[in-house]
């Protein structure tokens, strides 16, 4: 991604179970046995963190070149390197490949490794595995049914230790269950930058822990039930919710900031369970953090808007949607386009704020403008804007200074200039108008997903989707596009806010020969320059890069 | 700094804080132990406000330093009685009655020792009163005059079981046994000094002596000479694994740009060693030559001299003589007037053996659990001590760089046998007459030689069993056995020769070749009275307590290990038993990070394969049907809500035993 051209990497000879590949150098040897399909079991090594070597699950049998009276590789018949193969098992998570060196994953010595690992890992760990959280992506599961032993030789008792501690507000700990691998305690230190887990006693009765006045509350502290290997550290919110082998599993991001973290959202029978990071290393490495993982509870909340409703009187009833539509455009075609403001939302994906743009240009709209949306961020991946889609908003014309033009809106609504108010997914109470100033105003159309004291004051209401409801794309503060599945659908009457807006336009100026999303994407990305010749499908689930990397 | 309800005296701040200058000072995290000795020596125990204000006051977490007060067992949470005994449990110690001077301490100071809870851990036991507290604690390395104790700070040998009672109030007027003098068969060179009537540890007396002349003309040699004489030497490491120290000081690039450290391996725990002490105790200075020589020969301005922790008076000992060699200017700014900044620091390890291994050591020292490390990467050569070259050699080893100056390399390689050079310190206990510490020229002595002339062999009307060689990692050799090894033969032609158990020269390569190892020098006899499973057990019992936890073989397969030994003794013994401990013990050797592995699984290995019988007599019960659930249906039912309180010692196997599963 650097602008800089990269020399082309050393390739370095590495023969894996008798077949030589090529690697660059720097490969872990693990890696390369993965990737030349020779995956090696491992429960401490992960890549993202650095390597302990503790839990001894990755032996293999290495060797060297052997080396001739000249200290020259001798070579064999197929002119590679003869290997010199050491007489002890060697640990592949801590060392890079190396010219001419040879490995072994599945040999008998590498088998009977394993196997003694998973005896010894097993020997102390509770066998209760119908009733662990932790059943169905468990690497103690997996690697047992691989590489283990169907019976025990085990006659003791098994070591006792803490269970169901709570190391923090989102984490739970069984010690029983731990298997020591540190991954925890090392992506504390090295990732999240909080040193709040380590090891107490020593030899089999080691525990891992916090210290009792300080607690595991980092806002990356779910990460370490992630890339716990077992049943040890649990999330407390999803813990003992749902078998994790019922999950259906939709590739997604995070729409809490603008970071746009890569994630999977877990649901079954459209419920949301869970929400875990996918790796990317453009985006979010292999983690996100607990306040938007866990920020998807509003879409099963009972106050969504489940049902469009148009003022009658003055009462709001519920309409059917054609009615809806009909009767909000019928209500805007009453002004004139400086009467009209329209408050969209960073949070809209760009095919709703490209739609919002031809809606805004077909009224002649010019007051348009998002909620700009800050909090606190940090070094790791949390973004102060909390929008999003901000540079989606900006890209497409919704916004050029997001939040600039939100005083002149607020100020002309409480003015009476502005007599009919859009807000795409905001409240306008957030900018400062009250409720009664909403009540008065003649025309007041709210697109939105949860009722508030502003959606009672709607003339007319139109209830969309949340994030993991629809599909669409977004472009991270980095410049990254990146793409939302539908993970579950939608709740009620509720509609995807690209319809809903594609109905108003129509409604408005007549058929514009929008029939799907992908109609809208084709359509803003001719005359989107740097969104030219993309489609939804082509952003793929990693992403594209479409606009310069801010800061 | 947290607000403390304990009231830190200036006095103690100031101690700490000269503690912390030891270290580089963005290392402060390495006087973590430092602090904690000095915060137990105030407080008594550490309480969790020490934990917090120690951390605080070295800039770390309060976790950091719970790691370390729970990992070493010389710290305690908890407090002791006005006055705490340390009865040393581990093999030699055993052999001569610990156990019942436990048993017999404990009742005449009226203590009911509770239960200890997971097995592993020797809590402290108060007496009612408090005045006084008592703990089983592993290897004090005093196996020559077993059982011994330790009262408070002060080391209390031959204990007989029946006077445990006057542990209570040691009477200062009984000597410690006296230093032997030299055995006709030995060749004294490090050990020259110790027994001599006329000998104390000042440095005026080492001085009368010729003290620090070796230092005096090792600094009118280069650098790369003095790494020449060692490799010259043939001198080979102290401390167990026998690596040749020439070569390992030559790893040690000449235009190394970051700083080298120097660490001497004083954290002697091996059961069955008990040699450092002595040099320690008795010729500081020796050790303080060695050290600095090397220092010079390395282009080290940093020493660290890593004590075990059950040596307070050794540490003492070694603090005085660094100040006596300071005010020589031996070491400090310039010494000897060469331009050569050089400063010694003792570090004082708190219980745990695994700080033997080199680079758990290093851990340590930098106020870290004790976990080895992987190598590679981290060859301490390479990447040791704060990630700079760092070259770990044992007190043995140092001393003997002393006598390399002296002698010269050539001279000196031509002591002992080849490949096997200079002398070395064995130690001698456990079942014979006269234990104790002999030093001769490698290989110059047999193994009946030591056992029957110096050590005056088996008590009256017994006979030798089997011979630990080298420290209780040492695989175990039984006294009939017969052994191939390559022999000079009177010709002066090497040939295969098979000899007895007491033909086998002292030196390291015979006693590879007879499968088993020289390691640290410690030898401990077993006489025919004793149960091998019992042995084994002991030995089991030490390994679990002392293994650091890290890596998985190790850690799951030494307590297995002792808990099927326990089993067998107990009479729940199984016709599996030996095949399960053997391939328990073969799954751990070679597998693990460090060599405790292999320290913990070859006693298992050996013993099993050479006490068929024995183990076999006790592993006769049919095979248990599959273990039980571990969990009630109740406890199920009221999932991850299990109580944490530990199960009984030996519970559940007894039960099934008398319900009639077995």
């Amino acid at each position: 991604m650097g602008d800089q051209v990269l020399a082309p990497p050393q390739l370095l000879n590495v023969q894996i179970n008798g077949v030589w590949h090529q690697f660059p150098k720097g490969t872990r040897v693990i890696e390369a046995c993965e990737q030349a399909g020779s995956y090696v079991p491992r429960y401490c090594y992960h890549k993202k963190l650095s390597s302990p070597g503790n839990c001894r699950m990755c032996l293999i049998e290495m060797g060297m070149p052997k080396m001739g009276p000249d200290r020259k590789p001798e070579v064999g018949a197929d002119g590679m390197p003869l290997i010199n193969w050491m007489p002890r098992p060697q640990i592949s998570c801590a060392q890079d490949v190396s010219e001419g060196m040879g490995v072994r994953t599945d040999s008998p010595l590498a088998q009977e490794c394993r196997k003694g690992v998973m005896e010894f890992l097993l020997i102390n760990h509770p066998l209760d595995c119908p009733i662990c959280d932790q059943a169905g992506e468990c690497r103690l599961q997996e690697f047992s049914v691989e590489y283990g032993n169907a019976a025990s030789r085990f006659l003791e008792n098994k070591v006792k230790k803490p269970k169901n501690i709570e190391l923090g507000p989102r984490v739970t700990l069984d010690d029983e269950r731990c298997i020591l691998c540190s991954r925890c305690i090392r992506f504390c230190q090295e990732v999240a930058h909080d040193d709040v887990l380590g090891f107490v006693d020593r030899g089999s009765h080691s525990v891992l822990t916090a210290h009792p006045g300080k607690r595991l509350e980092n806002n990356y502290s779910l990460n370490t039930v992630d890339i716990c290997p077992v049943g040890a550290l649990t999330s407390s919110d999803f813990r003992f919710q749902m078998r994790v082998w019922f999950l259906k599993e939709t590739k997604s991001f995070c729409t809490s900031c603008a970071t746009g973290c890569n994630t999977i959202i877990g649901t079954r029978e459209d419920v949301i369970y869970r929400q875990t990071p996918r790796e990317n290393d453009a985006v979010n490495s292999s983690w996100m953090c607990d306040y938007g993982r866990l920020n998807f509870g509003y879409l099963q909340s009972d106050t969504r808007l489940l049902q469009p409703e148009i003022l009658a009187g003055d009462k709001l009833i519920p309409a059917e949607w054609n009615v809806a539509i009909t009767h909000a455009v019928a209500q805007l075609k009453h002004f004139s386009a400086w009467e009209i403001a329209i408050i969209a939302s960073g949070r809209m994906t760009n095919e709703e704020l490209w739609l919002t743009s031809q809606l805004a240009k077909i009224l002649g709209v010019d007051l348009i403008d998002i909620v700009p949306r800050t909090g606190p961020g940090d070094d790791i991946l949390l973004s102060a804007d909390r929008n999003p889609n901000t540079n989606g908003a900006r890209l497409l014309g919704v916004t050029s200074v997001p939040g600039a033009k939100l005083r002149e809106i607020k100020d002309d609504v409480v003015g009476g200039r502005v007599k009919a108010l859009i807000a795409l997914g905001e409240n306008p109470i957030e900018i400062g108008l009250t409720v009664e100033q909403l009540k008065a105003l003649p025309a007041f159309v709210v697109m939105n997903i949860l009722s508030n004291d502003a959606t009672e004051a709607a003339t007319a209401l139109l209830p969309s989707f949340g994030f993991a409801e629809k599909r669409g794309s977004m472009i991270n503060g980095k410049g990254r596009l990146q793409r939302l599945n539908r993970a579950v659908r939608g709740p009620g009457q509720a509609r995807d806010d690209w319809e809903i807006l594609r109905d108003l336009i129509q409604a408005y100026s007549g058929r514009n020969g929008i029939y799907s999303i992908e109609d809208v994407f084709r359509q803003m990305s001719e005359a989107v320059p740097a969104l030219a010749g993309l489609s939804l499908s082509k952003i793929g689930d990693l992403g594209v890069q479409v606009m310069e990397s801010a800061k | 700094m947290d607000p403390t309800n304990t009231r830190i005296s200036a006095e103690l701040e100031r101690k700490m804080d000269e503690a912390i200058r030891r270290y580089p000072p963005d290392r402060k995290r390495s006087a973590a132990m430092p602090l904690l000795y000095l915060w137990q020596e105030k407080f008594g125990f550490i309480s969790d406000e020490g934990v917090r204000w120690i951390a605080a006051k070295l800039e770390l977490q309060p976790i950091n330093i719970l790691e370390l007060v729970t990992f070493y067992p010389m710290f305690r949470q908890a407090p002791a009685g006005k006055k705490h005994i340390r009865v040393c449990r581990t093999l030699s110690c055993a052999m001569a009655g610990s156990y019942r001077v436990m048993e017999n301490a404990c009742t005449a100071a009226g203590i009911v020792r509770h239960r200890d809870e997971n097995g592993m851990r020797n809590p402290i036991s108060v007496s009612a009163d408090g005045k006084c507290s008592i703990e089983f604690v592993e290897c004090l390395a005093s196996c020559g005059t077993a059982p011994v104790c330790m009262v408070e700070d002060e080391l209390i040998e031959n204990v007989q079981p029946s006077a445990a009672a006057a542990l209570l109030n040691p009477d200062p007027s009984i000597q410690n046994p006296q230093l032997s003098s030299p055995h006709p068969l030995e060749h004294r060179l490090i050990f020259k000094n110790i027994g001599r009537s006329d000998w104390t540890t000042d440095i005026d007396c080492y001085l009368r002596d010729g003290g620090y002349e070796q230092l005096k003309a090792a600094i009118k040699m280069s650098r790369a000479e003095i790494v020449n004489e060692v490799k010259t030497s043939g001198l080979r490491g102290r401390g167990g694994a026998g690596f040749p120290c020439g070569v390992k000081w030559s790893f040690i690039k000449a235009d190394e740009k970051k700083p080298v450290y120097l660490i001497c391996n004083a954290d002697e725990s091996e059961p069955g060693t008990f040699k450092d002490r002595y040099i320690i105790h008795e010729d500081p200075h020796q050790l303080l030559e060695g050290i600095l020589i090397s220092c010079f020969a390395l282009n080290v301005k940093t020493a660290y001299i890593y004590i075990r922790g059950e040596f307070p008076e050794g540490a003492k000992i070694l603090e005085h003589a660094i100040e006596e060699a300071r005010a020589h200017n031996f070491l400090g700014q310039n010494m000897l007037g060469t331009g050569f900044d050089v400063e010694v620091y003792i570090h004082r390890g708190a219980g745990a053996y695994i700080c033997g291994e080199e680079t758990g050591l290093i851990e340590s020292l930098e106020g870290k659990r004790a976990y080895p490390r992987i190598k590679p990467p981290y060859f301490p050569a390479v990447l040791g001590l704060y990630m700079c070259p760092t070259i770990v050699n044992n007190v043995e080893t140092l001393c003997h760089v002393k006598h390399i100056i002296a002698m010269g390399g050539g001279p000196y390689a031509r002591l002992g046998r080849p490949n096997n050079t200079g002398t070395r310190i064995v130690c001698v206990s456990g079942d014979v007459q006269r234990p104790g510490y002999f030093e001769i020229e490698v290989g110059a002595v047999t193994m009946g030689q030591l056992i029957y002339d110096m050590a005056g062999g088996p008590r009256s009307g017994r006979t030798v069993k089997a011979v630990i060689p080298g420290g209780s990692s040492a695989k175990v050799l039984r006294a009939d056995e017969r052994f191939k090894l390559k022999m000079k033969q009177p010709d002066g032609s090497i040939a295969e020769q098979e000899v007895s158990l007491f033909e086998i020269p002292m030196d390291f390569d015979s006693l590879a070749a007879a499968g088993s190892m020289a390691g640290s020098g410690g030898v401990i006899v077993l006489d025919d009275s004793r149960d091998m499973v019992w042995t084994l057990n002991n030995i089991n019992e030490f390994y679990a307590h002392e293994s650091c936890g890290q890596c998985t073989p190790c850690r799951e397969g030494s307590l297995w290990m002792k808990k099927i030994t326990d089993r067998m003794l107990l009479g729940g013994g199984v016709v599996q038993d030996p095949e399960t401990l053997k391939t328990v013990a073969d799954n751990i050797a070679g597998r693990t990070i460090c060599a405790f592995g292999e320290a913990c699984a070859w006693p298992t290995q050996s013993f099993v394969e050479k006490f068929k019988d024995e183990f076999a007599s006790r592993s006769q019960k049919p095979v248990p049907p599959a273990m039980p659930p571990e969990y009630t249906p109740g406890e199920l039912i009221d999932h991850e809500r299990i109580a944490t309180t530990a199960l009984p010692r030996n519970p559940g196997w007894e039960e099934t035993a008398t319900a009639g599963t077995i």
